[in-house]
């Protein structure tokens, strides 16, 4: 086993140890008043309308996570490499230009092709308006969201 | 016991113990914050064995994106995030097969290795690793290159269903999508 | 069996300049076309298909001029570190799998037009896909193996679910990928037991280091069962067969008829160097698991063919069988075994590669007009099409004048000479099996009326009778794999000749 982890371990240790005395802390001297209103999702002040239930997340943000593992695994090429770069030599060089060529073209087919644009922006207003529509009052909220405010709750939990 | 033995069983119990808690889980997100913990401590068991490259390509590779991306897919497949929601029917199947496999390779183990004298470690220093790499595995090196590159012609295929022709102008290339929150909601 | 030659090694110790590329050649070509392609499609975005496809069908015989030159290679038999084998076998099997990828190429043309899903990034993941499978014939150390499959199927993934409008490509291309995933984990598995078990992941030093080994062997032979289960995956061998038929009926038709031909060679050119070689001290052990893989795959193949009414499945369960009898020359594992087996992976692809050509041609825009009822009357229709598909069905059926024929009883016959005559007694019965649901489409071709009434029915198949309607390239495309599967039918010398020298083996 390695030594040289020692400092990293007791830093992890010490961090670790932050996290839960604060918790700890916390919990044992503030004072208790658990209300409805205290576990309500946060909006910014507003009453929240809606819970992100039946929300999907654009397919985007997973291409641009597919595309980091890809570039990723390259990095990952690249860290032995460096460290053994003075023994490697040229051919190691050439190696690593070729692999890195490949992967470079890749990026830039990917670039033209618009995989990493995000999208345009009449577009994105055109699917923002699509999406937020007000829930009609029909729509019944299952129990188990507790997402309204009792007015008299928000009143007697300001303190 | 040495330290090394007992730090493996540290790490061991904790990586068992979250392992268990990901398929027992209900909470999807749940799981794969366990995950999280079982990956980083196998990354720590290759520390343990002096294997230092692997437990960083572990971390970063695994812990740091992997997982993101599952999570990422989880948020994409509009898979229920809540308690109670996950269950699988076949639990008891899923846990004889697990069962079987760690029997399997506990014999296999024992079999191959049991008799024979203590292994020493010896440090694989990342340096060893790179002049092991690119040297003797040059060429499977470059064939990692083409399987990333058929990857990301892969992300282009899978992000873009929506463009045919492969023109990337113009403002009516996309086909109007089907919002899922549209869809189905009650 | 084998003449072992060659250099025990894959320890880094490579010195730079003794580092060989020539025998790699095929592979550099067609991933510097599909650069190539892929820059092309992404530099000039309009319409250009026909371009795209030129410099592929170019790049295809160029990696194929490459691999003829290298029958007279004189060089090391591993270069590379021992990673890649540059024997006559290698050099057989990539020249197939081109031949296979040309042909898979002039049905995508027609295919892609016809249904307007023309996009640039077909050719290239077509090209990496063939790139792979050449890749793994050559292939002598376990991680190559791996990585050559893993390019392969990842472009085959992404080719299933190239008809994204389709639902069912889309089911289809989710289906395969989970199923691959899961096997190239086995796969992967049976490589690190291997290394344990040996130190080594090259397949000549895994064979040096089984051979005198004294100690358990429980480690090795976990490691070829889970090697046999990989590979079992990819061939589609019966219990790990669940995949193809939902796979290759999902997939655009150009694909299936791509990836039916070339996975199966390409996987099988792997199996037989791994098992042949690298496992040869355990043939003992390792005998009696193919061979229960065989029988099953004959027989559940053949049978479940029989209940299919879709085309494509009913092919798809036609080439699980195939495989089952491919299986059979593995078993036998003896020259005349491994000639066999070599044999039928070289009219195996033409066979089945036409009769999905054919699907293709007679299925309409959209894929339809798939059922077995539509080819009823083909044959008054479209006398040529018909033809060819009757010619190429019978090959699959293994009625004398075809190659399919003769492949039976090469494969046949080196089991009966390894003592394996129960398993051909099977493969016999399954071949009068899978012969029912052949004859039974020519009888639908050339016996029947066509069932529903005229203008409906071309409505519904959207094919015409006119022959000029199959397409000029679609009809190469299925014209040559049934005049090979005559040439080898009559002439199957000329085959056997070549694998003389071809079915050596070296490492």
């Amino acid at each position: 086993m390695t030594t040289g982890y020692v400092p990293i371990l007791i830093l992890a240790a010490m961090a670790g140890a932050f996290a839960v005395l604060s918790l700890a802390a916390s919990a044992l001297l503030r004072p208790k008043h658990p209300l409805p209103a205290k576990s309500a999702p946060y909006e910014c002040g507003i009453e929240p309308i809606r819970l992100p239930q039946s929300e999907r997340f654009p397919v985007k943000f997973y291409v641009v996570a597919m595309l980091f593992i890809i570039f990723d695994i390259e990095t990952i090429f690249l860290f032995p490499w460096a460290v053994a770069f003075r023994s490697l030599g040229l051919f190691g060089l050439v190696e690593m230009i070729v692999f890195i060529g490949l992967v470079f073209v890749a990026y830039v087919y990917v670039w033209q092709k618009g995989g990493l644009e995000w999208e345009k922006p009449e577009q994105a207003r055109r699917e923002l308006s699509a999406r937020f529509v007000p829930l009609p009052p029909s729509v019944e909220r299952s129990p188990g969201d507790r997402i309204t405010r009792e007015p008299a709750a928000v009143e007697s939990g300001a303190g | 016991m040495s330290v090394q033995e007992i730090t493996f069983v540290i790490i061991a119990v904790i990586g068992g113990v979250s392992a268990v808690r990901m398929v027992t889980s209900r909470n999807v997100v749940h799981a794969a914050l366990y995950l999280v913990v079982t990956l980083a401590m196998v990354g720590a068991v290759y520390l343990v064995v002096a294997a230092e490259f692997l437990a960083w390509v572990q971390v970063l590779i695994y812990v740091g994106a992997i997982v993101v991306l599952l999570l990422f897919s989880l948020m994409l497949t509009k898979a229920p995030i809540g308690r109670d929601t996950l269950d699988n029917q076949q639990r008891g199947l899923a846990a004889l097969v697990g069962m079987g496999v760690l029997a399997g390779l506990a014999f296999l183990i024992q079999d191959s290795f049991g008799g024979s004298k203590p292994i020493t470690l010896h440090q694989a220093t990342t340096e060893q690793v790179g002049v092991t790499l690119f040297r003797g595995f040059v060429w499977p090196f470059e064939v990692v290159s083409v399987l990333l590159l058929a990857a990301l012609v892969g992300a282009v295929v899978i992000a873009r269903k929506d463009d045919p022709a492969g023109s990337r102008r113009g403002p009516d290339r996309r086909a109007p999508l089907r919002r899922g929150s549209e869809a189905t909601r009650r | 069996m084998l003449s072992v030659l060659g250099q025990v090694s894959g320890g880094p110790a490579v010195a730079h300049g003794k580092l060989l590329f020539r025998p790699i050649g095929p592979e550099l070509i067609l991933v510097g076309v599909a650069l190539a392609v892929m820059l092309l499609d992404a530099g000039y975005p309009e319409r250009h298909h026909a371009t795209l496809a030129l410099l592929s069908l170019a790049g295809l015989a160029a990696a194929a001029a490459y691999s003829l030159s290298l029958w007279s290679w004189t060089g090391p038999t591993t270069v590379l570190g021992g990673m890649v084998a540059a024997d006559r076998f290698t050099v057989f099997f990539r020249l197939v799998i081109l031949g296979v990828a040309a042909l898979a190429v002039l049905l995508s043309y027609q295919y892609l037009e016809r249904a307007d899903e023309v996009r640039g990034e077909y050719y290239p993941l077509l090209l990496f896909a063939t790139a792979g499978m050449t890749l793994i014939t050559a292939a002598a150390d376990l991680i190559v193996v791996f990585l050559a499959l893993e390019v392969l199927s990842l472009s085959l993934y992404l080719l299933t679910g190239f008809s994204f409008r389709r639902l069912a490509s889309a089911e289809a291309s989710m289906k395969y990928f989970l199923l691959g995933a899961f096997s190239s984990a086995f796969f992967l598995y049976g490589i690190a037991l291997a290394y344990g078990a040996t130190g080594t992941t090259n397949l000549a030093g895994i064979a040096h280091g089984l051979t005198g080994q004294v100690g358990p062997l429980s480690l090795a032979l976990a490691a070829s069962g889970l090697l046999a289960v990989g590979f079992g995956f990819k061939v589609a061998a019966v219990p790990f067969h669940m995949w193809a038929p939902d796979a290759y009926q999902g997939a655009p038709t150009c694909v299936t008829a791509f990836m039916s031909a070339g996975t199966k060679v390409a996987a099988f050119a792997a199996f037989l160097r791994v098992f042949d070689v690298a496992f040869s001290p355990l043939i003992w052990d390792w005998k009696p698991f193919v061979w229960i893989l065989a029988a099953l795959t004959m027989v559940v193949g053949s049978v479940l063919a029989i209940a299919q009414s879709d085309v494509k499945r009913m092919l798809a369960y036609s080439s699980v069988a195939h495989a089952g009898f491919i299986l059979v020359g593995v078993t036998a594992a003896s020259h005349a075994g491994i000639q066999a087996a070599m044999f039928y992976l070289a009219v195996y692809p033409a066979m089945i590669l036409g009769a999905f050509g054919v699907v293709m041609v007679v299925s309409g825009r959209g894929e339809r007009g798939l059922t077995l009822s539509s080819y009823a009357g083909l044959a008054r229709r479209s006398p040529l099409v018909a033809a060819v598909l009757a010619l190429l069905l019978l090959s699959l059926a293994g009625i004398p004048p075809t190659a399919g024929f003769i492949a039976k009883v090469a494969v046949f016959t080196a089991a009966i000479q390894s003592g394996h005559w129960p398993l051909a007694l099977v493969g016999v019965l399954a071949s009068v099996v899978a012969a029912f649901f052949y004859l039974r489409v020519i009888v639908l071709m050339y016996m029947q009326e066509p069932v529903i009434a005229g203008g409906q029915r071309e409505a519904e198949t959207g094919f015409d009778a006119e022959p000029g309607a199959v397409g000029s390239l679609g009809f190469v495309a299925i014209a040559v794999p049934a005049l090979l599967t005559l040439i080898f039918g009559v002439f199957p010398g000329i085959l056997f000749g070549v694998l003389k020298s071809a079915s050596i083996i070296r490492f």
